[in-house]
């Protein structure tokens, strides 16, 4: 941290400056549409440079949360208390990073109460951020739960035909899940009141506690419960397609993109590290639902008339993969499933940002009625085919680095569900490209010329994200690096609170990075390994 | 220290309901202002003594009637809806053929019968203030007598309510013979003094006490009148009925039944029934408000079941959530019976769903608000009915009471989906009629902003009014 950052509560003002901005938003007239556009992307743009901040600011030496803010709130442990660590600090960038590509791809999307769309996006872009800031569990439930209005906004006024029905489903579905988890903050909180006699919901004091293997278990289930909707783990799935489907461009691209991550990342900052027993002997269990996950989100996709849907597929599939490797519980599994968020929430979202652009030139969704469409927008076909590739995972971009370190990690913990799981490269690969030649190539399907190749706005939303695209695939060292010593703090913390057995396997077969003291010797030279 | 002060706040309102009443009849000029005054001006006195009594534990009447830190709490939130529900009036009432004076003097009845309750430590005084609010409340109920709904309602409330107050007076008969002691802390002491169990007799007495109770506050089964009521008087009132009374019952039922846990045997088991009550007050409100396509009428269900979560406050054992709760409901529940009393025009009231419809477009500020209230009610964070559910379902659940909590976050889920269905009619669909609004109606406009001021501040900063409470607590036990 340097003597710069070290006095401004950076995070906070990352967290809350949208928020700001959506309160400003509501002094700007409704009809100024160039205004209200302009200070919203303004907001997000200011927003995500103040998110590079951190990046720089983060050391990530320690593998503690850093620049942490902590203040009292409500009083007996209901308190203020926001950091980053290596787990989320990337998913804090890509939440600030995609916001803006995800407003300025609106611009002729929506053209209906745009001042209440911007508005809207912006408190979802806080409430994204607060979830992965919060140190409090407290503070996180708040973001979890106050995030899903900003959606239910987005998907039940700028939706689809069935946006009311998909909305309803989607906050219900989550919502179920995570009053569930509420109960299980409860019982924690009495628990720690029983044994240290104060009160207490940080994370990092609820970590402390040992609790009986029962109460473990319903514990995790409750958690386990909301997070595995959120991700979506089969068979919880099914508001997914329907929220995606419904949703207007910018709402599937967060909704893919980051809010998803919010379940895996639920499980790899409360669900395993407050209760690792009850995690290690469900793993099996979600591993396998995991599995069924990507085989069947593959397949899924294959089948799909409507192009949403079919990344909607395919995000079950990659999903289901980044679980797979969270439940592998090793260091080069989670480094995977981290680096896997990243890149589905980038090549996911841009396929959504693709979709979108072909949609608002032609009004239709249907593969059936592309074909041919290179011809006429050659940048986007050029585009289109990058993303796709990223997102099946072609080497040299980075959707090859998540996969792949994923794999590996995988293997080492078990050989039968990382075999079933790597048929996601090739179902991927299948429908991902059969798509590309059903709607850019063969015979052109276009006799209104409708298809205008990308102009310069759209141009600006999907350039940044292909760099990014090539740079995660090609340096993936320079984000490896700043997660390493929290990875490894994490797993080491499950180690010494699980003696018994980690994974479901004998304990021996558990891969453990070269021991680390301090410095991040022992992951870089994994890394070094995984980057040649 | 037991002094005439005692009487203050109690003397003002009821001063100021005879008042209101004396300028309606006999003032020559038919000018209702003069009598909101007067109301007004009682309120502002009583809520001035109230403040001025904090920490001094006035009583008299031998300690019957005892301003403890609990009662001058609830004394003050009901000064505080009263002139909510007086503001809302002002421009409400005239238009609908209400008589405004005698709104006037009835509420204050009502609210003197309420301080009553809450103030006293003797049964009887309770139920005579029980009775005071009562009839208070089947005339406030009826107000409206050319309409049919106002008149059925008023029926309908004073029947049940009459039934309700038989029952209380025989578990009172049942109570005094077993214990030969009226006071609330006696009904549960046995005949060898505080510490002895008491006897069958007396908690069977106390049980038919608390249905009496129960009548009043609407918990399942004993609610059959309330969606009727609740719909059919004219919406400022029905704002004050599904607050003020419920508040009253249970902060009763909380004084009588909290030392019951750990006394084993007969009254742990009337406590499981309270817990038994509280689930099924939950679950049938919210149930039954997802069928309606009134709002109005959903949220007299969606009132119900706001009762059975309160309940688990008085199962849990926690005041400080009680009240706290209480008091955010007063905001959230008179912010949303505001709206809809905006929405209304002359004569018939409009707030069927499809009145709704497009109201996000038409009138962004009522809309934005009316939401913002229906998400604190489905307890979504970070409204202040988040915090208030947060309290007393994690009271519960550190009391042992986990199912509890299940339950009710449950029906919390099946809330949200009905609360989320209005916000659906206001900003996902279409305008299909033009809305009629009362625009000119400055008074019920600054309510509706107070109790949005009031949802969002305790639900972002309630420190000072929780340390109040928490003191309030601490002095009483």
């Amino acid at each position: 941290m340097n003597a710069m950052t070290a006095n401004i509560p950076l995070v906070s003002i990352v967290t809350f400056l949208p928020l700001a901005g959506a309160l400003l938003l509501i002094f700007v007239r409704g009809e100024s549409v160039r205004a209200v556009r302009a200070v919203a992307l303004a907001v997000s743009l200011l927003t995500f440079g103040l998110s590079l901040l951190l990046f720089f600011g983060f050391d990530g030496k320690s593998g503690l949360p850093e620049l942490v803010e902590h203040a009292p709130w409500l009083g007996r442990g209901l308190d203020y208390h926001v950091g980053v660590d290596g787990i989320s600090l990337f998913l804090v960038l890509l939440a600030a990073f995609l916001t803006p590509l995800a407003l300025l791809s609106s611009w002729r999307a929506v053209d209906d109460r745009v001042k209440e769309f911007s508005f809207f996006m912006l408190v979802l872009e806080t409430g994204m951020i607060g979830v992965f800031v919060s140190l409090n569990l407290f503070l996180f439930y708040v973001f979890w739960e106050a995030m899903l209005i900003p959606m239910y906004f987005i998907i039940g006024i700028w939706g689809g035909r069935r946006r009311i029905y998909a909305t309803m489903k989607f906050v219900l579905f989550t919502m179920f899940g995570s009053l569930l988890m509420l109960v299980g903050i409860f019982v924690l909180y009495s628990a720690y009141h029983r044994v240290t006699g104060g009160f207490s919901l940080a994370i990092s004091d609820l970590a402390g506690l040992s609790l009986s293997p029962a109460l473990q278990t319903w514990l995790f289930l409750a958690f386990g419960l909301a997070f595995a909707v959120k991700v979506p783990l089969f068979p919880l799935h099914t508001w997914l397609p329907d929220a995606h489907v419904e949703a207007p461009t910018a709402g599937s691209v967060l909704l893919a993109a980051v809010l998803l991550k919010m379940g895996a990342y639920g499980f790899l900052r409360l669900g395993i590290p407050l209760f690792p027993q009850a995690a290690a002997s469900f793993a099996p269990a979600l591993s396998i639902l995991a599995v069924v996950g990507i085989v069947y989100g593959g397949l899924m996709a294959l089948v799909q008339k409507d192009m949403k849907s079919l990344v909607a597929y395919s995000s079950v599939s990659h999903m289901g993969l980044v679980m797979l490797a969270v439940f592998s519980l090793n260091f080069v599994a989670t480094e995977g499933a981290l680096y896997q968020m990243l890149s589905h929430g980038l090549s996911t979202g841009a396929l959504f940002l693709c979709v979108g652009i072909l949609y608002e030139r032609t009004h239709t969704r249907l593969i059936k009625d592309y074909g041919g469409a290179a011809a006429r927008m050659p940048v986007f076909a050029a585009i289109f085919l990058v993303v796709l590739l990223a997102s099946a995972g072609l080497p040299g971009l980075n959707g090859f680095v998540g996969e792949i370190l994923c794999f590996f990690g995988i293997f080492t913990s078990n050989k039968v569900l990382a075999a079933l799981g790597v048929s996601t490269v090739i179902l991927s690969a299948a429908y991902l490209l059969w798509l590309y030649r059903r709607v850019m190539h063969g015979p052109l399907k276009d006799p209104d010329s409708l298809l205008r190749d990308v102009d310069r706005r759209e141009l600006a939303c999907l350039v940044p994200i292909v760099l990014l695209i090539f740079l995660m695939g090609l340096f993936p060292g320079t984000v490896l690096r700043k997660m390493d010593a929290s990875v490894s703090r994490y797993l080491d913390s499950l180690r010494t609170k699980a003696p018994v057995s980690l994974t479901w396997k004998p304990a021996a077969r558990i891969a453990r990075p070269a021991r680390i003291s301090g410095d991040t010797a022992g992951p870089a030279h994994l890394v070094g390994e995984t980057e040649r | 220290m037991t002094t005439f002060m005692a009487l203050a706040p109690l003397l003002a309102v009821v001063s100021g309901a005879l008042a209101a009443l004396l300028f309606e009849a006999f003032l020559k000029r038919k000018d209702h202002g003069v009598s909101a005054m007067a109301a007004i001006i009682s309120l502002f006195t009583a809520g001035f003594l109230i403040v001025r009594s904090w920490g001094l534990e006035l009583a008299y009447f031998g300690g019957r009637l005892a301003l403890d830190p609990l009662a001058l709490l609830l004394m003050a939130v009901f000064v505080l809806i009263a002139t909510f529900v007086l503001l809302m009036s002002l421009e409400y009432a005239p238009r609908r053929d209400i008589n405004l004076g005698q709104l006037c003097g009835l509420l204050l009845l009502a609210v003197s019968g309420l301080m009553i309750m809450v103030s006293s430590t003797d049964w009887l005084v309770v139920f005579l203030g029980l009775e005071v609010l009562s009839v208070a409340s089947y005339a406030l109920t009826g107000i409206r007598r050319n309409d049919w709904a106002s008149s059925e309602a008023a029926a309908k409330y004073f029947l049940m309510g009459s039934f309700a107050g038989a029952f209380f007076v025989f578990g009172l008969a049942i109570l005094f013979g077993a214990t030969g002691d009226l006071s609330l802390a006696a009904s549960l002491s046995g005949p060898g003094g505080p510490a002895g169990s008491p006897s069958l007799a007396s908690v069977f007495g106390l049980g038919l006490i608390v249905v009496a109770l129960f009548f009043k506050i609407a918990i399942v089964p004993f609610h059959m009148w309330a969606p009727d009521v609740y719909q059919g008087a004219p919406t400022p009132v029905t704002a004050f009925l599904t607050i003020a009374p419920k508040a009253a019952g249970l902060v009763v039922l909380f004084r009588v039944l909290t030392p019951l846990p750990g006394r084993g045997g007969t009254p742990s088991l009337l406590m499981q029934a309270v817990a038994v009550a509280a689930v099924l007050t939950m679950f049938v409100g919210n149930l039954a408000a997802l069928r309606q396509k009134d709002v109005k009428r959903l949220l007299a269900y969606s009132a119900i079941a706001h009762s059975g979560y309160l309940l688990v406050a008085v199962v849990a054992g926690d005041g400080t959530g009680l009240v706290f709760y209480l008091i955010v409901y007063m905001f959230m529940n008179a912010g949303a019976f505001g709206v809809l009393a905006a929405l209304s025009g002359r004569g018939e009231e409009h707030t069927w769903f499809a009145d709704l419809a497009g109201l996000g477009r038409q009138h962004p500020w009522l809309a934005a608000s009316l939401a913002i209230f229906l998400l604190s009610l489905a307890g979504i964070p970070p409204t202040a009915g988040f915090l208030a559910k947060f309290y007393i379902f994690s009271a519960a659940v550190a009391q042992g009471h986990v199912l509890l909590a299940v339950a009710a976050v449950l029906a919390s889920l099946i809330a949200a989906a009905y609360y989320l269905k209005v916000i659906v009619a206001m900003y996902m669909q279409d305008a299909e009629l033009e809305p009629v609004l009362d625009r000119e109606n400055p008074a019920l406009h600054l309510v509706i902003f107070l109790c949005l001021f009031g949802v969002v501040q305790l639900g972002l900063w309630p420190g000072n009014l929780l340390t109040l409470i928490r003191q309030a607590f601490i002095a009483l036990f």
